[in-house]
């Protein structure tokens, strides 16, 4: 129970928590005081003075603005006397001087604070009548976010949302007096990845984002909570619609997850779904390419083909773009309908199944504020997870010590108290050193002693060995009073894994090797192929050597997104027949013989879950495009055709038969997701224990040696299917570049800005870095003109003559 | 008849012009008043207006005596089966008006009370706009749909002249 | 006695008719003459200009907003700067209204902000299919001179100069609706006063947005 101190508001005398601003006190216990600069995620700054109210003192009744003013015992306040009625008054009059009244023409009108309050506090009608303030607008503050400098009530939530939330110091005031006005810096974009962010917080409609520029009236947008897919930490998302068509989307409040940030993909991404080249007819291939058939026709010959296979002849690769519901139903049809226990959710991009559905003790999001050490091992946070990058930077704000470890220099960086770099490749021996607190790792290793830790660890790159991540838990699991939470990045591979779309995993985070739960497994199945299926590499080698023969690819990509993109491509060449779920044809699509139209996020419900285990509620809100169809309406259907009842036509009956079958989901009901749960989610398992429990121990990873060790990150805007899909960010999808330290680049030798050749094939130019280890060079993954790079540990690199 | 209709002889069409001219200035309405549409459709029918102008002031309570039904108001779905039985009892030639917003599409009572427009119970020849429309408003409804048959552009649909 | 009485009544009928006779006839000769409607009479709506050819509508949505019919769809676009289509960074992109839905209440007159919509006295809109009944941009918009668009202008039955008769050109070219401020434009949807300079700061071209 915190402190509570008693205020008297209004001549009411109410207790609340100690330690708030007394505009949030106020709020809380009903009296709303209005504000533009107040925001609850913000640091006070006292701008607008829109909050003021009389408090007495022992001068007497004074004005002050409430948002600044922290509570105390006894304090008496008095938020709607005639003194603050004129302060409220003269305070919108003055703001309103240089405000536009274009209301009809900004996107704001209609759901705009200045608008709200000017009809409930203000004066009705302005004495002014000289020209106002005027300027070149709109200007365009970054690609994706539009300033109107005149609508500007100058409340610095923007700066402080950039400069806090997101340590992007981009934007700031200039001038004094009656020239104050908000720019960015000279020749210096916006370019935060969470610039739209200072969009919804925007107190007027000063900041307004490009794509939804005059698109809809908050009056007639639909509303649906969702979450977002863009990464695993699953913010909470209000996707709104206008006649049938998304057209924004907004972060919601949700403490556990986002706090109601979102990152610019998270944002954008959406216009994906209404991109014209969405598959929206079954495909089927012909003589010449392909053919739109009927979903009848279409699934007859995948039913048809694949009842043709023996079970181990035929694999599933991905299902982690889809619902827990789609993927549990995957699961079910290629186990008790195929036969076959060959299922990969990832594609030999991630971590070993058990460690990241499993790893036991898991931490939760907010453990991050709890912790008094972060230890990061994997990804770069900014690029992967952005919004549990601001999680961590908020929890290093408030007073965390932060350990990166990393082969290059990550987002994170200039946050944390401990950077541990080491040459990609030769991670396992600076771990090593690092965790008996060598010479140099010194005031990490006591860093990490002072617990509570909250350990972040994944696969800092495709050309690591996914052992690494292992071995860093091992030796976070070693630390008392310590927690683990996995990297892994894409969308709901989470629930993927959980719902058994895993060669090692069946449903409900239970083992392959166990028996007991296979038997109740196969009784309510009726079939159930034992032991454990091939990993997504592994099937891809069998399809390349005849081994194998058929796939089905749900909403995968390895010919882009495995490790090694020529084995992908060669493995579904060599296929005898490939039916592709997908909503896009993509690079490993289009070598399918079927490919049947997927609907995406924002066309499908149920339910997802993230990356800390909490199962969420995801919502369609617009129509599938086409006669696209969700996975398990698909595969009810095809199994239907194969004399299979799968009875997942409907999706609350499959959300029902996970809680049935799946021991870490049990009681997950969709009326428990809608009634019990407070709409933020639950963490599975609800009680008791889940069946397998993966503690990390540490473990040795060989280090690589060779001339030129390769980092390969991912990077946020990817050259990926879904980011050229949507207009808003396609163009800031990344150039490829090869990051060299100079005394690397000066052995090659090359400059600054010359050509190099990768494994003789791509060819890009050269950044000095010097966050660069010597002896590594860095190219992200899955960018304009890296796509082919095979994540080989070492690579090849040569400069071109005449490049430059 | 069918095949006589759609490619007609000189003969044939000289018969048709006057068979349509009785047609059109005989037209008996059926009286269909819902709602507040029905007082502008009697209003219609009196001195100020006077329908008898047009050969049709003799609205009938009988649906066997009646050529055109003016759906005057919002059609609850209760009314619909109603609506249809009267229609049917009328003899063909029939046509019908579909007066007013409500009876067209629903008008601002979009819920699940009201027959979104009275055309997914009968066929409509002609819809007339207006919350409610003015007398004159539905002449000019009137004398459209009497152009129209005078021109041979409404046929029914069960192949009877 | 009652026999006489019945044997007059034929007769009494028949005097209730002749004493009609010669009285002047109330009967209004539609189509040929048409009644003088009250000013404000809420006939079918259009879609004004400024004097200089503008269009009026920003395509604000508020008319869509308010209609309790949900009979108006109106799109907004970016204005393109060359070739503005109305004053302002904003236009009416799309605009259609479905006429069979419309109850003519004339709330969306009420809440467009630049009086871009306007009720005429014309009336006469009978159309044998509901798609004719949705008018579009292109029969909503008024001719640079006023004159209305109408989908059957040829026919007998039409007369479109019936829109300057009532209130709604008044409304159209005065603000607020007073007819003392006829013709005097008062409202300008221009944000930017184009007669001041434009404060100094950034520029487009200086944000680096573009390159960024």
């Amino acid at each position: 129970m915190p402190d509570t101190v008693s205020i008297n508001i209004n001549g009411v005398a109410h207790d609340v928590e100690a330690g708030q601003r007394l505009i949030v006190a106020a709020e809380s216990v009903g009296e709303v005081i209005p504000r533009f600069c107040h925001h609850d995620k913000l640091e006070p700054v006292g701008k607008c003075r829109m909050c003021l109210v009389e408090v007495e003192g022992p001068r007497g009744k004074v004005l002050m603005p409430s948002c600044t003013l922290l509570v105390s015992d006894g304090m008496v306040v008095d938020t709607e006397s005639a003194v603050v009625k004129k302060a409220q008054e003269g305070v919108l009059e003055f703001l309103l001087i240089n405000h536009p009244l274009d209301c009809p023409i900004c996107d704001k009108g209609g759901e705009c604070p200045l608008q709200d309050q000017t009809m409930q506090w203000g004066p009705g009608e302005s004495r002014f009548v000289e020209a106002k303030r005027n300027f070149e607008k709109p200007i365009p503050v970054s690609d994706v976010v539009l300033l109107d400098r005149e609508r500007c009530v100058l409340c610095d939530r923007c700066v402080r949302a950039a400069d806090d939330i997101a340590g992007d110091p981009l934007l700031t005031f200039i001038d004094r007096g009656n020239h104050v006005q908000i720019q960015t810096f000279p020749n210096e974009p916006f370019s935060s990845y969470f610039s739209g962010n200072t969009v919804q917080l925007c107190p007027v409609g000063a900041l307004t984002s490009v794509d939804y520029r005059f698109k809809a009236r908050p009056w007639d947008l639909g509303h649906t909570r969702s979450v977002s897919f863009v990464d695993t930490v699953h913010s909470s998302v209000d996707a709104q619609t206008s006649r049938g068509k998304l057209v924004r989307v907004y972060g919601i409040e949700n403490d556990r997850v986002n706090e109601g940030w979102l990152s610019d993909k998270d944002r954008f991404i959406f216009s994906a779904v209404h991109s014209p080249d969405r598959v929206t007819a079954p495909l089927v291939r012909g003589d010449d390419g392909f053919e739109e058939a009927s979903w009848s026709d279409a699934m007859a010959l995948v039913a048809s083909r694949l009842g043709g296979y023996l079970g181990g002849e035929v694999g599933a690769i991905g299902g982690a773009n889809n619902t827990n519901e789609e993927a549990y139903t995957l699961a079910k049809f290629m186990r008790s309908v195929v036969g076959s226990s060959n299922l990969d959710a990832q594609l030999g991009d991630g971590l070993n199944p058990h460690l990241a559905a499993t790893v036991t003790p898991r931490a939760t999001i907010d453990d991050l504020d709890r912790a008094a050490t972060i230890f990061v091992w994997g990804p770069d946070l900014k690029e992967t997870l952005p919004v549990l990058y601001l999680r961590v930077r908020k929890a290093v704000r408030n007073g965390a010590t932060l350990v990166v470890a990393s082969p290059a220099g990550t987002g994170l960086d200039a946050i944390a108290a401990h950077v541990v770099r080491y040459r990609a490749g030769s991670g396992s021996d600076v771990l090593r050193k690092f965790a008996s607190g060598d010479k140099g790792y010194e005031g990490a290793r006591e860093a990490l002693d002072a617990g509570p830790v909250v350990g972040l660890v994944g696969r800092s790159s495709l050309a690591e060995d996914p052992m690494m991540a292992e071995a860093a838990a091992g030796v976070v699991r070693s630390l008392p009073d310590s927690k683990l939470l996995t990297l892994l990045t894409r969308a709901n591979i989470y629930g993927a894994l959980d719902m058994g779309l895993a060669p090692n995993l069946l449903p409900g985070r239970v083992s392959t090797a166990d028996d007991e739960h296979a038997e109740m497994l196969e009784d309510a199945w009726g079939h159930l192929p034992r032991g454990t299926g091939r990993s997504t590499t592994q099937m891809l080698e069998d399809l390349a050597s005849g081994a194998m023969r058929a796939m089905v690819l749900v909403g995968a990509d390895p010919v882009r997104d495995c490790p090694d993109p020529g084995l992908a491509q060669r493995a579904l060449e060599a296929a005898e027949f490939v039916v592709a779920f997908d909503a896009f044809v993509t690079d490993s699509s289009i070598h399918a013989d079927v490919i049947l139209p997927a609907a995406v996020w924002g066309e499908v419900s149920g339910t997802a879950t993230n990356l800390e285990g909490r199962v969420q509620e995801v919502n369609a809100s617009v129509r599938p495009a086409g006669q696209a169809r969700s996975l398990n309406a698909a595969l009810d259907d095809i199994a239907h055709l194969m004399g299979v009842d799968l009875r997942a036509a409907k999706v609350a009956d499959v959300t029902r038969e996970i809680a049935a079958v799946a021991p870490a989901y049990a009681g997950i009901t969709p009326d428990h997701l809608t009634f019990e749960s407070d709409g933020d989610g639950v963490i599975v398992p609800l009680e008791g224990e889940q069946p397998l429990k993966f503690i990390p121990v540490e473990v040795s990873v060989p280090v690589v040696t060779s001339r030129l060790t390769l980092h390969f990150p991912d990077a946020l805007y990817d050259d990926g299917v879904w980011n050229r899909n949507a207009p808003t960010i396609a163009g800031l999808a990344r150039q490829a570049e090869a990051r060299l330290h100079p005394r690397d680049a000066s052995m090659l030798p090359v400059h600054e800005g010359d050509i190099v050749s990768i494994e003789e094939r791509f060819v890009m130019p050269v950044t000095l870095d010097d966050t660069v280890p010597v002896g590594s060079i860095v190219v992200p993954r899955n960018v304009v003109g890296t796509k082919g790079l095979t994540a080989s540990t070492s690579v090849k690199v040569e400069a071109v003559e005449g490049g430059a | 008849m069918a095949g006589i209709a759609r490619e007609p002889g000189f003969l044939m069409t000289t018969l048709e012009k006057g068979v349509n001219w009785a047609r059109t200035n005989s037209m008996w309405p059926a009286s269909f008043g819902l709602a507040c549409c029905a007082i502008e459709m009697m209003g219609t029918g009196a001195a100020h207006n006077d329908l008898a102008r047009f050969g049709m002031e003799v609205f009938r309570a009988s649906p066997r005596q009646a050529d055109l039904m003016i759906v005057a108001g919002r059609v609850s779905q209760k009314m619909a089966p109603v609506l249809r039985q009267v229609y049917d009892q009328m003899a063909e030639p029939k046509w019908v008006i579909s007066m007013g917003a409500c009876a067209s599409t629903g008008g601002m009572f979009n819920n699940y009370a009201l027959v979104q427009g009275v055309d997914e119970v009968v066929p409509v020849d002609m819809y007339v706009p207006g919350c409610p429309p003015g007398p004159q408003s539905l002449m000019h409804g009137i004398l459209t749909l009497q152009q129209e048959i005078m021109a041979g552009n409404i046929r029914r649909s069960t192949g009877v002249l | 006695m009652t026999w006489i009485s019945d044997l007059l009544g034929p007769f009494k009928g028949f005097a209730v008719t002749m004493r009609q006779v010669g009285k002047p006839r109330v009967t209004r000769k539609y189509p040929q003459e048409k009644r003088v409607k009250p000013p404000r009479f809420h006939g079918r709506h259009v879609l004004n200009r400024y004097e200089d050819g503008m269009e009026k509508c920003i395509g604000c949505e508020l008319c869509a907003g308010v209609c309790p019919a949900n009979c108006i769809y109106v799109r907004g676009a970016d204005n393109p700067p060359d070739n503005p289509v109305s004053p302002g960074e904003r236009y009416g992109f799309v605009y259609e209204i479905n006429m069979l839905r419309c109850i003519y209440c004339a709330m969306c007159v009420e809440a467009c902000p630049t009086e871009a919509i306007t009720m005429t006295h014309l009336f006469e809109m009978s159309v044998t299919s509901k798609e004719d009944a949705i008018y579009t941009k292109d029969e909503l918009l008024v001719d640079p001179d006023g004159t209305p668009n109408h989908p059957q202008a040829e026919s007998p039955l039409i007369d479109v100069k019936e829109l300057r008769l009532g209130d709604g050109w008044m409304r159209a070219t005065s603000s607020a609706g007073r007819a003392e401020y006829e013709g005097v434009v008062a409202w300008t949807p221009q944000a930017r006063n184009p007669d001041l300079p434009v404060e100094a700061g950034q520029s487009a071209e200086s944000t680096g947005g573009d390159d960024g």
